[in-house]
């Protein structure tokens, strides 16, 4: 496992405990700073508190709807790079995500190489 | 429920009326055909029946009048020769010859002398106050015959004439007489002269004035007794039927026949002249008008039939097209409805399952990690290649999915200006191998100047991309794909066709549906076509096939040149 990711904090947003608690345990096992929330309210709490580089969100939480954390985010965090990762996709939420500011918008279920080239992408254009 | 639905017949309701029933064409044609028949038939026969009975009553009473006329006439020369009848037998009854004529010979003279000029006189007779003939010159003895009991005998003496009807005198010679009276100034007393003449005397008077234009005429007497010949009733003295009332009437006198009868009174007679006319119905001017007014309205009739034929079964082959124009535009919506809401359902069902899929694809993939970080023990390798057969499992339900949801990723949504060209060229390159090495020909007819489309250029790859896939599966081996892209009343139309197997008609309407595929199990996921046709609604434009078995398949695509743009 690669060591040149060690300096990316990723923070996973997903209501999906099983998920996301899987999917930072792997982000971590390949050395990244990977933290997890499974609410949009503690997604923008933890994203002050760890300023991560890059966010995983999924667009469909029990309170805060991805695409409004998106528009929360996006004046105040221009540095944090936001990957939609959802199952709950279209045509036209991507459209939207992305003219929110969204680095790129990635459907579930996704394959691990993929996603992380995805994040080294998004962080090497900070 | 309201009158109409109840008078009218279902073939003449509106499609929306009848439901799911059909309309019945044959009903129709016919209700139709009779309503048009009876407008047209009940005035035309309605004008012939009048013209034909005004023409009748007019020929009728032109008749008549003319008979009228006919007998006014007659009846006057016949009064004219009683007249001078009558005057010479009153010329020959001077007051003062009574006694002149009872002496000698002078009765013979006078009656020779008649005879001369009147050869049908048949006797003369002096009757005197009482009645007893005093003086007689003929062919019997009547000298001393006493007629004081004789109606004619008053008659003559109050009225001065008397006229008798024809009767069968002794010879059994039909006669009748001519009586004057006179006053005679030396004995005081008035006497009367009587003349028997030969009825022969009337038939040559009715003959003279009988012509072509009459059928009948003769005289008859009070009683209808006929007093000279008649072609109807037979010869003089017969008894006849006919009133002696003056007028023109129609009569049935013989069986078929119409005729009409005159019957005009001859002043200071007994007797009525008779005329006898057959009627209109067979005069030539009746007949030609009756053909003619026949072969009008039959010709009428025919025409009317023949045209009111023709138009209804016009109207009805229109309203037949109409009606299949609107139960398949009916169809069409309801199939357009069932896709988008198939398509919701799929859509709503991916979404759902690729969340456990994740978790499934991270669980393995965690195992995995696991396996990797642990030294080796016995059952490794099976795990492992378990794993895999789990991981090609989820890409499986992953494609599938994805494809549900219209696309698998997307990085940049936009709309730009594309040329519809240029994105089927970019298309032909992914396919260009696939195509030589199934030796499948390529025809492009491209129009050149067609405008640039506001849409989505990567979703318009995915649209040609996912039809070409189609037809080079649909061909095999050796064929050719045409594809013509040309401006249709302002639309874009690309026609994609090939020379492949072809679609059974009954799978026709099937072939957007999801999971509909006609490939072996595995080979298709069946969402190809139901994809391109969700992208192509969603850029606004509309997809259509037509398709022969054996003969190949076309696909009809048309994109709105100025869609979106705002």
């Amino acid at each position: 496992m690669k060591n040149t990711n060690e300096n990316i904090k990723v923070l996973i947003a997903d209501d999906e405990v099983e998920f996301s608690s899987t999917l930072q345990t792997r982000l971590n096992l390949r050395n990244f700073q990977a933290t997890m929330v499974n609410s949009g309210e503690a997604t923008l709490k933890a994203v002050e508190e760890e300023k991560p580089d890059v966010l995983l969100l999924d667009l469909k939480m029990p309170d805060l709807d991805g695409l409004e954390v998106l528009a929360r985010l996006k004046d105040d965090h221009k540095d944090m790079k936001v990957i939609i990762l959802t199952g709950h996709g279209s045509f036209e939420v991507g459209r939207e995500g992305m003219e929110l500011g969204a680095f790129d918008y990635i459907m579930k279920p996704v394959d691990l190489k993929v996603l992380i080239a995805k994040i080294e992408e998004a962080y090497s254009s900070i | 429920m309201k009158i109409a639905d109840v008078i009218l017949p279902k073939s003449l309701k509106s499609s929306i009326d009848l439901g799911l029933d059909r309309r019945s064409y044959g009903q129709f044609r016919l209700i139709l055909f009779l309503i048009m028949i009876a407008i047209t038939a009940i005035p035309a026969t309605t004008i012939a029946l009048l013209g034909y009975s005004n023409y009748k009553n007019l020929l009728q009473k032109d008749e008549q009048s003319q008979l009228k006329w006919q007998m006014d006439g007659s009846v006057g020369s016949i009064e004219q020769m009683v007249e001078s009848l009558k005057s010479v037998v009153q010329f020959a009854a001077r007051r003062d010859r009574y006694e002149e004529l009872n002496t000698g010979n002078n009765l013979k003279v006078l009656f020779e002398r008649l005879q001369g000029q009147y050869p049908s006189f048949a006797d003369l007779g002096v009757v005197d106050q009482k009645g007893i003939q005093r003086a007689y010159y003929g062919p019997y003895n009547l000298e001393g015959t006493d007629y004081s009991g004789e109606d004619w005998f008053k008659e003559v003496l109050d009225r001065g004439l008397h006229i008798s009807p024809v009767y069968r005198g002794y010879r059994f010679v039909p006669h009748f007489a001519i009586a004057v009276s006179n006053y005679d100034p030396t004995t005081q007393r008035a006497w009367v002269l009587r003349a028997t003449i030969e009825a022969e005397t009337l038939q040559q008077y009715v003959s003279t004035i009988k012509t072509e234009a009459t059928d009948d005429l003769f005289l008859i007497d009070e009683e209808g007794v006929l007093q000279t010949n008649s072609d109807y009733f037979g010869r003089t003295l017969n008894r006849t039927e006919l009133e002696t009332e003056p007028g023109v009437r129609a009569d049935v006198l013989m069986a078929g026949e119409n005729p009409l009868v005159a019957v005009g009174n001859i002043k200071s007679t007994p007797w009525s002249l008779v005329i006898i006319k057959k009627g209109y119905i067979n005069k030539n001017e009746w007949r030609s008008f009756r053909s003619e007014l026949f072969f009008l309205f039959f010709t009428c009739m025919v025409i009317s039939v023949v045209v009111i034929y023709t138009l209804v079964k016009l109207l009805t082959t229109l309203i037949r097209k109409a009606d299949e124009i609107q139960i398949k535009m009916m169809q069409e919506a309801e199939h357009k409805d069932k896709l988008a809401s198939i398509g919701r359902l799929a859509s709503g069902v991916a979404h759902e399952i690729n969340n456990p899929l994740a978790i499934i694809n991270q669980k393995t993939g965690l195992i995995d990690d696991l396996i990797d970080m642990s030294a080796d023990f016995e059952q490794k390798q099976m795990i492992v290649n378990s794993l895999k057969s789990i991981d090609n499992s989820v890409e499986r339900c992953k494609a599938i999915t994805h494809r549900l949801l219209g696309f698998a990723r997307r990085t940049d949504v936009l709309f730009e200006h594309v040329s519809i060209n240029e994105t089927i060229k970019e298309v032909l390159l992914f396919l260009e191998n696939a195509m030589m090495y199934n030796r499948i020909k390529l025809e492009l007819k491209l129009q050149d100047d067609l405008p640039q489309i506001y849409s989505d250029r990567l979703q318009l790859q995915q649209i040609f991309l996912n039809i070409l896939n189609n037809g080079i599966d649909a061909i095999g081996k050796d064929g050719t794909i045409v594809i013509i892209s040309n401006l249709i009343a302002g639309d874009i139309r690309v026609v994609i066709q090939d020379d492949g197997g072809g679609i059974p008609e009954d799978l026709l309407p099937q072939i957007f549906e999801p999971f509909f595929t006609t490939k072996e199990t595995g080979k298709g996921t069946g969402l190809g076509l139901s994809i391109t046709y969700g992208l192509v609604k969603k850029l606004g434009g509309d997809i259509t096939v037509r398709s022969n078995v054996g003969k190949g398949t076309a696909f009809s695509i048309t994109l709105p040149v100025n869609e979106m743009e705002s």
